[in-house]
């Protein structure tokens, strides 16, 4: 949504009929999110002493194949910019982003979770999981478990984990590391900014339910591209 | 032929709120208990999961969680001069079907009674004269139940902890809590967890109601505001607002029902055997008529067996505990001509109906985003909270802003005046879906002699039997009720900015073919004298001491309120009875 920069100023004298400031005015804050400054901000860092994003993510947001950083290509906008916050807070605790996403202005952190969350990128070709670790990653996605009354995945991430936006990020083709280490922190606590729904259903999850998950959902695109790569041999 | 199988301690008709709730507490006084269920076993992870659970066609449309209408209807009719015809497609109630029952489905308002609700008739006249009782209405036959609110509280208690219903209090031992109910029944202590968070409508709704005096509180819920555990060691999650939760189960065990609160512990008792797709078609009795002897039943491939048992408790939908107990011959049929009888006597229903209050485009209500109770409310109409001495009429309402889902299928609202269908009516949707605040307007309903259940004459179910007749309309002392406060909730509706105040309020006849409320009781009701109740004051049959109709049947008349908790309490309440007279020496708990 791009509301004019003046209206979070603005917001707090706007009142409705019952001198109720409405939700959407309140929260949206007054900067237009600005796309093309995101990128600058992605590719070169900040002045503030923020680096470029790219180092890590690259410039368009898929990280690489280690998985030692998350794929934040196409991820909704609210849903970065909430992390980033979260970063700074403390909500989530991560000895490299904190001071990353500290040295972000407001502005800086929509215009960067603008920007990736309109790139539109590839998935890197990554080495096959185990069928087997896949299929049960896949029951879990879609089914859950009834013997540890876990819910499936899908039921908040989407079919086939395809995000629910602007709040519950995508999980299809992110990185089974990632996807590994992010369940491991909320489980241990170090990831707070959703504790009573993901950190419990984290804690439920012994380390072989987390492996398969996350193997599951790092190959559904991937699954798909050999699908249609197949078809044309 | 029935083939007989091995005698057991108790059977339970029907496995949902009550059925559970009286085979647990029975397998750990040490009885062996089966449970018979008509509909399938299910349970959260697999049968609740989405996407299939966010199917609101196949859910809310054709209501997939009901009892199977095909198989066994109820036939309706307004009054005792017209014939009545089967419902093939619920719309105004919804009796629920499956391993859980309606307390899978429900929405989770999780309401107790008021004090006077109890004592109901007692109350009246003590307060208002006799004389002022028979001009509300001659045909009006409310009563007592004969448990007093102070004899239920321990259970509600223990009830709304089993469940972790979420709520603020407002009354405890008597000293008013700010940010609750300042008008609701004292209670021994806070509920289990806070209450949910408020939604925008809830907000404008608190806003518009305290402009005018009135006394906003936070809806209790059974949609739980953060994860739990349960005093028998089961968890419960945090509820997501998903907005999937009347005619739904919950995919994400954060609503109470028996799935996430009683059949984890249950189902691993040595002594429990649950067997679904079971049809019990009668209590047996012995040759005496006064002792059950054990029910017969129809497996899901037909066969029919006869099992005994030393207790029978009736724990179905109230509807169906009424029809059990007519198929079974237990109890003397009501018969409206002499008044006389008691099974199928004093049916009531629930007042419903509010108005829709369209807000300025500029107000985004997101009403998507939400959970089955997540309402704000005001009590200052609920039962008998105001003076009715000068309004000719007993009874009252609770109002609240309660929107549980604007799911696409279901939600259009658009103004009077504009067209059913087409292009104008696709613009007026899309002006008003996310800038309408509905308000709900819920209450009592009052027994009457005209309003009953017998077995149909006519109409047979699957199996050959005869289908349950409902007569029923409402009142017109209920519907004086619903006006009066249809008024004062337009003035609230104004308060809030509403742009136009659709009214509402309850008007006669009552129809079958719109949502009103699954809050269908009475008919078994439960009471002091024989002659005017079917079941004592524990729930136990008057004339057959070892079966117990436990549930909505045994109200008198409906409270202003949903009833869910109420029945809870009411369930712990007579079981806590069997457990600590009964078993130890069965026959009757109340002499007649």
């Amino acid at each position: 949504m791009t509301f004019p920069r003046l209206l979070l100023v603005g917001a707090a004298a706007m009142l409705g009929p019952l001198g109720v400031i409405t939700l959407v005015q309140a929260q949206s804050g007054g900067h237009p999110a600005d796309a093309k400054r995101g990128a600058v901000i992605v590719a070169q860092g900040t002045a503030a002493g923020a680096p470029p994003c790219a180092q890590c993510h690259a410039f368009n947001g898929v990280s690489d194949a280690s998985g030692a950083f998350p794929r934040l290509a196409g991820q909704s906008a609210y849903y970065l910019a909430k992390q980033l916050r979260d970063f700074a807070l403390g909500e989530r605790a991560s000895a490299i982003m904190s001071p990353i996403a500290k040295a972000l202005s407001p502005d800086d952190v929509a215009d960067v979770a603008a920007y990736f969350a309109t790139v539109n990128a590839p998935f890197l070709p990554l080495k096959a999981a185990d069928a087997a670790l896949v299929k049960r990653g896949e029951q879990l996605a879609k089914v859950g478990s009834a013997e540890h009354r876990i819910q499936n995945c899908d039921n908040c991430h989407g079919p086939d984990g395809a995000g629910e936006p602007p709040a519950i990020p995508y999980l299809a083709g992110q990185y089974a590391h990632y996807i590994a280490f992010t369940l491991q922190m909320w489980q241990q606590g170090f990831r707070k900014n959703s504790l009573n729904t993901m950190g419990v259903i984290a804690k439920k999850l012994d380390d072989q339910e987390i492996a398969a998950v996350a193997a599951y959902y790092q190959q559904v695109q991937s699954t798909l591209e050999t699908v249609e790569s197949q078809g044309k041999d | 032929m029935a083939q007989r199988l091995p005698a057991v301690d108790a059977v339970t008709i029907g496995v949902g709120l009550t059925g559970a709730l009286a085979a647990f507490e029975m397998v750990q006084a040490g009885l062996k208990v089966v449970g018979l269920e008509r509909g399938a076993p299910r349970e959260t992870v697999p049968n609740f999961q989405s996407p299939a659970i966010h199917d609101e066609l196949r859910f809310s449309i054709r209501k997939a969680m009901m009892q199977d209408n095909v198989k066994v209807a109820v036939t309706f009719r307004n009054n005792s001069d017209q014939t009545a015809l089967p419902i093939r497609r619920w719309e105004s109630f919804l009796p629920g079907q499956g391993l859980g029952g309606s307390f899978v489905h429900w929405n989770g308002q999780s309401f107790r009674a008021q004090v006077a609700d109890f004592v109901l008739r007692t109350h009246l006249i003590r307060r208002y004269g006799q004389k002022f009782l028979d001009a509300c209405g001659p045909e009006l036959t409310i009563q007592d139940w004969g448990v007093t609110y102070d004899e239920l509280e321990p259970h509600y208690d223990r009830f709304e902890y089993l469940c972790g219903v979420s709520g603020k209090a407002g009354n405890i031992k008597g000293q008013i809590q700010p940010g609750g109910n300042p008008l609701e029944a004292p209670r021994s202590r806070e509920y289990p967890n806070p209450p949910m968070k408020e939604p925008y409508f809830g907000a404008i709704f608190r806003k518009g109601a305290e402009s005018l005096g009135y006394h906003p509180y936070p809806q209790p819920s059974s949609n739980l505001s953060r994860p739990y555990t349960n005093p028998l060691g089961v968890k419960l999650e945090q509820c997501v607002f998903c907005g999937f939760c009347e005619r739904y189960a919950c995919e994400h065990y954060a609503k109470a029902s028996p799935q996430t609160i009683l059949l984890p512990v249950l189902l691993k008792n040595p002594n429990y055997e649950l067997r679904t797709s079971c049809e019990v078609l009668r209590i047996n009795l012995d040759s005496t008529g006064k002792k059950a002897t054990g029910v017969t039943y129809v497996d899901g491939a037909g066969r029919e067996f006869e099992q005994p048992a030393e207790i029978v408790f009736i724990t179905a939908f109230p509807l169906n505990n009424v029809r059990t107990l007519l198929l079974s011959g237990i109890g003397k049929p009501y018969d409206p001509r002499t008044g006389e009888g008691v099974v199928g006597r004093n049916y009531s229903y629930q007042t419903t109906a509010g108005p829709t209050v369209f807000m300025d485009e500029s107000i985004n209500i997101n009403p998507f985003m939400s959970s089955g109770a997540p309402g704000t409310m005001i009590d200052d109409f609920s039962g008998d909270n105001f003076d009715h001495a000068n309004l000719g009429f007993i009874g009252g309402q609770y109002v609240g802003s309660i929107m549980t889902g604007a799911r696409p299928i279901e939600f259009h609202p658009t103004p009077p005046g504009t067209p059913p269908w087409g292009l104008e009516w696709k613009r007026a949707v899309a002006r008003h879906y996310n800038h309408t605040i509905l308000i709900q307007q819920h209450g009592t309903s009052m027994s009457s002699r005209l309003n009953y259940l017998d077995l149909d004459p006519t109409y047979k179910d699957a199996w050959g039997q005869p289908l349950l007749r409902m007569t029923f309309d409402f009142p017109e002392n209920d519907i004086r009720m619903s006006q009066y406060i249809a008024d004062k909730v337009v003035e609230i509706g104004r308060a809030m900015g509403g742009k136009i105040v659709v009214r509402g309020g309850t008007k006669r006849p009552y129809t079958t073919t719109v949502y009103q409320s699954t809050h269908n009781c009475g008919g078994a009701v439960m009471g002091d004298d024989p002659k005017t109740s079917a079941v004592n004051r524990y729930m136990q049959c008057w004339d057959v001491p070892n079966v117990f109709s436990l549930g909505g049947s045994a109200f008198p008349q409906n409270i202003t309120y949903n009833y869910t908790i109420t029945i809870g309490a009411l369930t712990y309440w007579a079981l806590d009875a069997i457990k600590t007279k009964y078993l130890k020496s069965p026959g009757p708990l109340v002499q007649a």
